[in-house]
């Protein structure tokens, strides 16, 4: 006779959401390239200093005029640019800037928005009244107007840079956040914390917020291509970092003057920058294909 | 410095007798917007003046079809949807507006199960932190005693304590259920809402979870508000049942009689149109068939609710809301032109 | 002796997933005679769908791997897909289970439903709304002509489900599929889609299968059924043989674990222990054996085969072909 009672089945071992998106996200060999590539670039800045120091030998603000508009060869592996300074070390350096900007952008509008969102979208009420017609002002807002403003008021470093892209991305964060959580709150789990007597913030910060996570996730990495865009745009523009300090944007700034010398100085940041948001765009579809809960069977 | 557990909420002269809840013209109307400018147009009147009591112990069952409210009615009573007008008693306390602290005492006396154990359960959680919320909530135990609480609670609702570990999609449909119920009796409540706990799982696990919710009745002395719309399974678990149909009840009775003389055309209706699975009754049934769709809520019809599918329906009807009458013995019918016994 | 209409033979569907494959048909032969009601009952995940979606070929991402479908004289599993796109829709009509999505909610209903009659009988627009609208009529929906030009969303759902009705009858095929037609409809709206099903049967001739997971709709409904579990069918024969003296435990157990609305006095339900199988890792020799109250040895080694058992029925069981009944406390 079968036993009645205790059930013993399921032997499986225990596998959170999170080992099953990561095996998944491993299975993606186009994906995982990407992500690897966006690593080794983002290790290489971190390590500009030791780079310049063993592997191309020169400062990025090393002027040698000496040295001019060099080709790529011995003395300059990815030559020279109008000032003799070397463009693989300038290069190096400008990830810093670069991604240093994205990750600072990414992790402030993350913030902000998600709070707002969530928030917004657990209330409701007034409060989501109130808190999304901020959000739709943030989002009208043209935002190259606000950058110029910004960047004539401010002397942009980095981090205020990554804090003026930051005031115009929270907006659809928050959307984003606010929208996942109107559909996550009608769940019956919701409901059950709810009445068990889970306070408000217990909710918002156990249970809302790492379901609304997957999203997040997706949507930050597939954000941070474009704000590398934007960040060199800006750059590119004047209004962003300013030289000497290297970024790739500026460093396409007076290339332009100097293409017939040199078509070496648009390429090489072009090309690195073209890359560079590549790998972060196919990275983030990875990301999405192996994350998105939404995705699922 | 230790925190103290949340406290049961104290009651005044309550003895078991009394009923231990009690409601009184309770309404819930949710409002209708439209509109740029998102203004009220209208009302979905989900419960529209419902007299019930439960009494401490009893199962009581509510049926009926989509949209008549029962679902509802059981989430106003446990205050998860704010009451429009109408009075809720739980223990003789009047609890229709309690907030802060006094709610969540009442939430350590109350709990709720539901239909979907695919949603009903944090997916992201483990099995043991969501059977350990309420216990963090209302700071019931911690440590090893915590641990040793989710275990128990595993064994009594018939699944392995190692299960603690694991996530909810590794379950099937049942066991996830269960997980539900062990999360429901964590606070060591009184009283439980069961809202279609079974309608989601397969015919052959209703069965054990029916039983198992028996069960934990008789040894947890539990009172059930059973909510679904099955009528054979309600039949089967309540000692009496209460009809909804658009926000009003039909009729309340106790379960055999309901089926044995129903008094009100639509629980007629209701009863004649569940299949049976024997073929020789089902060939020799009358049936009484209804016609049209169920009415708005938004806009329900005047007099009796029933009455644009009735077939019994007369001029009256429109005219005037029937009362719940009595017909003896617990029978309640709202109908001035009743099935004969 | 009449031939049937419809013939399955020792059908095989699969489905790759990324766990294993999942043998959700396995071995499935049954008929289907003119004019006749033929139910097939199971839970969730028994193969009664994919079944289904295998006979008109809308079984992916599934496969059929193995077995024939035999229509008129054809084998369905082998016609070309434009072939199978004639039969579809006008031989073989097949209705959903949700009528909530089973519409599409940019075309207004009787567009919709006229849509088979404009497939495969040639009717023109205006002819193939007329007849959607008479047949709209006839599945029950009051002021057809005026409700034929609305959109899906101001039908209900019991309205909905006959709408559905109506396209699968336009063409006046000889078999319908009714797929779980009324389990997302309110009971007292199922009872009169059940009703229709009965008259449509009855006036038009059309044998029906019916899938269903409730047995008291079956009861009330088919001439005959068949019980699947894990993919493979356990009994078949006359519903009323079948609920009488049911020859596979499975069978016999879902009766007894099902409360029934006449019933007397409370007796505890006895429930069936255990889960649902879990359809890729199968148990060994009958799937149904870690549940069964009855099983022996034999049981968990070898797959038992749907033989004749009784006069009118057929099980797989080893332990009913070898004579024992059925009984239990």
């Amino acid at each position: 006779m079968p036993a009645a009672g205790i059930e013993t089945g399921g032997a499986r071992p225990a596998q959170s959401y999170w080992n099953e998106s990561w095996e998944r996200l491993r299975a993606n060999r186009i994906g995982m390239t990407a992500g690897i590539l966006i690593v080794v670039l983002a290790a290489i800045a971190v390590m500009a200093p030791l780079f310049s120091l063993v592997l191309t030998h020169y400062q990025p603000q090393t002027i040698n005029l000496d040295q001019t508009f060099a080709k790529p060869g011995a003395a300059h592996l990815l030559g020279s640019d109008e000032l003799g300074r070397d463009t693989l070390t300038r290069l190096i350096w400008g990830a810093r800037v670069s991604l240093g900007v994205a990750l600072l952008t990414v992790a402030l509008s993350l913030s902000v928005g998600t709070t707002v969102g969530m928030v917004a979208g657990y209330y409701g009420g007034w409060i989501d009244d109130v808190l999304m017609r901020l959000v739709d002002t943030v989002l009208a807002i043209p935002a190259i107007f606000l950058f110029i403003l910004m960047s004539i008021l401010f002397r942009p470093n980095a981090f205020t840079l990554a804090a003026i892209i930051a005031s115009v991305g929270w907006g659809s964060v928050a959307r984003l956040v606010r929208g996942e959580v109107l559909s996550v709150k009608q769940r019956d789990f919701v409901v059950a914390t709810r009445s068990i007597g889970a306070s408000d913030s217990r909710l918002m910060v156990r249970h809302l917020l790492p379901n609304v996570l997957p999203v997040l996730i997706v949507a930050a990495s597939l954000g941070v291509g474009q704000i590398i865009l934007v960040e060199a745009a800006l750059d590119f523009l004047g209004l962003g970092i300013q030289p000497p300090t290297p970024s790739w944007g500026n460093m396409l700034t007076n290339a332009q003057s100097y293409f017939f010398r040199s078509g070496w100085l648009v390429a090489l940041p072009g090309i690195t920058i073209f890359i560079t948001v590549l790998a972060s765009n196919l990275f983030g579809n990875a990301i999405r294909d192996a994350f998105d809960p939404r995705l699922k069977s | 410095m230790a925190e103290a557990a949340t406290a049961k909420p104290l009651t005044r002269a309550w003895t078991v007798n009394d009923p231990l809840v009690s409601v009184t013209d309770l309404k819930v109307w949710f409002p209708v917007a439209s509109g740029v400018m998102q203004r009220t147009i209208a009302h979905v009147h989900a419960v529209d003046g419902v007299d019930l009591e439960i009494e401490a112990g009893e199962t009581l069952g509510l049926v009926g079809e989509s949209g008549c409210g029962k679902s509802t009615l059981g989430r106003t009573i446990i205050r998860l949807v704010e009451p429009t007008a109408g009075s809720i008693k739980f223990k003789g306390d009047e609890i229709t507006h309690v907030r802060g602290g006094r709610l969540r005492a009442l939430r350590r006396d109350m709990a709720m199960i539901f239909q979907d154990p695919y949603a009903s359960l944090d997916p992201r959680q483990t099995v043991g932190d969501i059977i350990g919320e309420p216990i963090d909530v209302h700071r019931l135990a911690r440590g090893k005693e915590r641990q040793d609480r989710i275990r128990e609670l595993l064994r009594v609702v018939g699944m392995n304590p190692r299960y603690a570990d694991r996530y909810p999609h590794e379950f099937s449909g049942g066991q996830r259920q269960r997980i539900g119920i062990a999360r429901a009796l964590a606070v060591e409540p009184t009283f439980i809402v069961c809202d279609e706990p079974i309608s989601a799982l397969d015919v052959s696990i209703q069965a054990q979870i029916i039983n198992l919710l028996e069960n934990l009745q008789s040894k947890f002395k539990l009172t059930y508000l059973f909510i679904a719309h099955d009528l054979s399974v309600v039949k089967h678990i309540s000692n009496r049942i209460a009809v909804m149909y658009l926000g009003k009840l039909m009729e309340v009775a106790p379960a055999a009689q309901l089926y044995r003389t129903p008094r009100h055309p639509y629980t007629g209706s209701l009863l004649s149109a569940i299949p049976i699975p024997d073929p020789a009754v089902e060939l020799r049934r009358e049936r009484i068939l209804l016609k049209g769709d169920v009415a708005s809520p938004v806009n329900p019809p005047s007099g009796c609710r029933f009455r644009t599918r009735c077939p019994r329906a007369k001029e009256h009807c429109a005219e005037e809301v029937p009362p719940l009458e009595s017909f003896g013995q617990e029978h309640l019918a709202a109908c001035f032109y009743p099935l004969e016994g | 002796m009449t031939q049937p209409l419809l013939q399955v033979q020792d059908l095989h569907t699969v489905f790759s997933t990324k766990e294993g494959q999942v043998k959700a048909v396995d071995g499935v032969s049954f008929e289907l005679n003119a004019g006749e009601t033929l139910g097939i009952v199971g839970e969730s995940g028994c193969g009664k769908s994919v079944t289904a979606l295998s006979i008109i070929r809308l079984q992916r991402p599934g496969r059929i791997v193995g077995g024939k479908v035999m229509f008129k004289g054809q084998d369905l599993t082998r016609v070309s897909e434009d072939e199978m796109r004639e039969i579809r829709g006008r031989e073989i009509a097949m209705i959903f289970q949700d009528p909530m999505t089973s519409l599409n909610p940019v075309y207004r209903v009787g567009w919709q439903v006229g849509e088979p009659t404009r497939l495969h009988n040639g009717l023109d627009a205006r002819k193939a709304f007329s007849s959607a609208v008479s047949m709209l009529g006839r599945v029950g929906i009051p002021s057809a002509a005026s409700r034929a030009r609305d959109y899906p969303h101001q039908f209900s759902g019991g309205m909905r489900q006959r709408a559905m009705i109506a396209m699968g009858l336009t063409t006046t095929p000889h078999v319908l599929i009714a797929d779980e037609p009324t389990t997302a409809l309110d009971v007292t709206i199922q009872a009169q889609i059940l009703d229709l099903l009965r008259d449509v049967n009855r006036d038009f001739g059309t044998a029906t299968i019916l899938i269903t997971h409730n047995l008291g709709v079956v009861a009330g409904m088919c001439q005959r059924l068949i019980v699947m579990y894990a993919g493979k069918i356990v009994e078949a024969g006359p519903t009323a043989d079948v609920f009488a003296h049911p020859k596979h435990p499975y069978t016999w157990s879902l009766l007894r674990s099902i409360p029934r609305l006449d019933a007397e006095t409370h007796e505890p339900l006895k429930p069936i222990e255990g889960l649902p199988p879990n359809l890729v890792d199968l148990p060994s020799g009958c799937a149904f054996h870690p549940r069964c109250a009855f099983r022996v040895e034999k049981c968990s080694r070898d797959v038992p085969a749907l033989l004749r058992v009784g006069d009118t029925q057929q099980s797989a069981c080893w332990v009913t072909q070898s004579g024992t009944e059925l009984k239990g406390g």
